[in-house]
């Protein structure tokens, strides 16, 4: 039984990062060939970092991801604090509307957000995939920081006064410490979201700009080019490392507390 | 002793749930006042209303004989430790301690200085640099302390601070507490819903219901000669029964008669009906018929220090809460007699209102 177990954990595992595995040998691969290893060679990492088109689609998807996620963390911040002044009873219909646009089907928010710049006559491009981006990343970044605060953090707020401190003072040294986790989970979220991003992309992108994800779809009609297994390859590594320390860190964390 | 905080007819609700009703209350330099009383009943809202944190309806607050109605928290000579201490968990005790000198500008050397003495006057010498989860909830109590002393208010709020701690760190606290304001001299305005508590530390003993001061007086005033019903049976366990004054300074209860001090002069003139005050412990146990009353034994408990006995009344309409040192059998015929200046008489409620505010426990 406990064989048995081992076995189907295994099976899982191949499931998950075997496909990975494939891909990631294939980018070290001479030929051009998606089934034959010939040679190793970093010939496609060359090509990847030689091409203009891949080069800028990387640029524009962390740029846009770092922005979008940027904006987005400010303004869901700055709501949260908002609804908080509010009645309960606004809040929780504003918070309710919040959560709407998350259960929201993408495509249906890529189309509308189009047709919204088309009758707006606002020229699609850079700018419309960050206004979009930073859009659809608002509600996470409210639903992660609006836990934060709470009766504590009113408490806190409250004894920091009573210690003397002006309202602004409070809200900077003991309230934004506090929300400081959801904030920037808020951030990240945002941030892998709009790196993620295919469909409202999609949507809201001009003609001859390009992220990682529409790039990949335009050049799947005309044929895969290994380059892009290396990209693939390589924002797999970075995303796995990236993890790694964030995990890392929080054991530490957890063991100094 | 001058007066340094005076609250005028203070009222407020919180939409249709109206809190205080008109609040008097005068508190002077150096009290220990407790505000006591069941949940509900308004004590913490005045304090908060003190503190700055609400703002009253109407009425007026006076602080060293200036008006600071409309003067935000932090501009009031006056801290708080709150009832569950608010410490800032980012900070450690150190930095918790020096949030308000830093922000009235102290330098570091006097600030340093300060977190040393106010550590040790609160028993925790060398705790600077703990985290506040690494403490207890007592260790918590006592840094709440510090960083409200430090900044030498003239008055210290106190939010039910002991609420959160075991019966035993409690009483060690309660001593703490009044030698800390000894040692201080200073103000403290002590909230609770315990009447001990309130007995053992306080100057004046501020009982409170439903928005309305019920009765204010020393521990002994309070205890001894409670004002209605409500402050006997809240300040603790006593017999309430109705009477009727029968003949200057006697009190006819359930038939028989008991010889009291209190007449015509204290506004108790014969024939009127009163409610009587008899506490458990005031009731002497006497062999079967020497005594002014007799009855039996229904049920006994030992709690600890004493007996504690339900005596049925010998027509059955009465139970007497009675406690005792000795112990009686169940079943046991006694003769019970009271001391006329142990028979607190009390006024009955004259409105249904009144009555209402008094028996909602």
């Amino acid at each position: 039984m406990k064989k048995l177990g081992k076995i189907y954990i295994l099976i899982i595992m191949l499931f998950l990062y075997l496909p990975i595995f494939t891909l990631m040998v294939l980018s070290f691969n001479e030929a051009k060939s998606m089934a034959v290893f010939t040679r190793f060679s970093f010939k496609w990492y060359a090509e990847l970092f030689q091409s203009r088109l891949m080069m800028g689609a990387i640029v524009n998807t962390f740029s846009i991801a770092i922005l979008a996620a940027l904006i987005a963390t400010i303004v869901g911040t700055m709501a949260v604090l908002g609804m908080d002044a509010m009645k309960p009873r606004t809040e929780n219909v504003l918070l309710a509307a919040n959560n709407i646009p998350m259960l929201n089907a993408d495509i249906v928010t890529g189309i509308a957000l189009m047709l919204f710049f088309l009758m707006l006559n606002i020229p699609r491009g850079y700018c419309t995939i960050l206004f979009s981006h930073a859009t659809f990343c608002i509600p996470y970044v409210i639903l992660s920081v609006r836990p934060r605060l709470n009766k504590n953090t009113d408490r806190l707020f409250e004894a920091a006064l009573d210690l003397g401190a002006s309202e602004k003072y409070a809200f900077r040294k003991i309230v934004l410490p506090e929300l400081w986790p959801g904030i920037s989970s808020g951030f990240l979220l945002s941030f892998t979201m709009s790196v993620d991003d295919f469909i409202i992309t999609y949507f809201t992108r001009g003609a001859g700009i390009n992220t990682i994800s529409t790039l990949i779809y335009s050049e799947v009609k005309i044929g895969i080019r290994p380059s892009l297994f290396a990209l693939s390859t390589i924002i797999f590594v970075v995303a796995l490392v990236v993890l790694l320390i964030v995990n890392a860190r929080q054991a530490k964390a957890d063991a100094a507390a | 002793m001058n007066e340094l905080i005076r609250l005028e007819n203070i009222t407020k609700s919180f939409g249709d749930n109206v809190v205080l009703n008109g609040i008097e209350l005068t508190v002077g330099e150096n009290e220990f006042v407790t505000l006591l009383g069941p949940s509900g009943c308004g004590k913490t809202t005045t304090l908060r209303i003190i503190g700055g944190f609400e703002q009253p309806d109407s009425g007026v607050v006076y602080f060293d004989g200036k008006d600071i109605t409309g003067l935000p928290a932090n501009q009031r000579n006056i801290n708080t430790v709150f009832q569950n201490y608010a410490l800032f968990p980012h900070m450690n005790v150190g930095e918790n301690i020096a949030f308000g000198l830093r922000v009235s500008g102290k330098s570091d050397a006097y600030i340093k200085d300060k977190i040393k003495y106010a550590l040790k006057l609160v028993n925790l010498k060398g705790f600077e640099n703990r985290n506040i989860d690494q403490l207890s909830g007592g260790q918590q109590q006592r840094i709440a302390m510090a960083r409200a002393i430090v900044n030498e208010p003239k008055v210290l709020l106190l939010d039910e601070p002991l609420g959160a701690l075991d019966l035993k760190l409690r009483q060690e606290m309660q001593y703490e507490l009044v030698r800390l304001k000894k040692e201080l001299g200073i103000t403290f305005i002590y909230v609770t819903h315990d009447q001990e508590e309130a007995l053992t530390m306080s100057d004046k003993v501020v009982v409170m219901n439903e928005g309305y001061i019920q009765q204010e007086g020393t521990p002994e005033e309070i205890y001894d000669e409670p004002i209605n019903a409500f402050v006997a049976d809240f300040i603790g366990d006593s017999n309430i029964i109705s009477g009727k004054m029968v003949d200057e300074k006697v009190v006819e209860i359930n038939g028989i008669k008991f010889p009291c001090i209190d007449g015509t002069e204290q506004g108790f003139p014969p024939k009127r009906r009163v409610d009587v005050v008899i506490r458990p412990e005031d009731i002497e146990i006497r062999p079967y018929g020497k005594g002014l009353f007799n009855g039996t034994i229904i049920s006994k408990l030992f709690i600890g220090v004493h007996y504690e006995m339900l005596v049925q009344s010998e027509d059955g309409k009465i139970e007497w809460l009675l406690q005792n040192y000795d112990q009686h059998d169940v079943g046991a015929k006694i003769g019970m007699y009271v001391r006329p200046e142990n028979i607190q008489i009390m006024r009955k409620p004259k409105s249904e209102a009144e009555s209402a505010i008094e028996l909602d426990i």
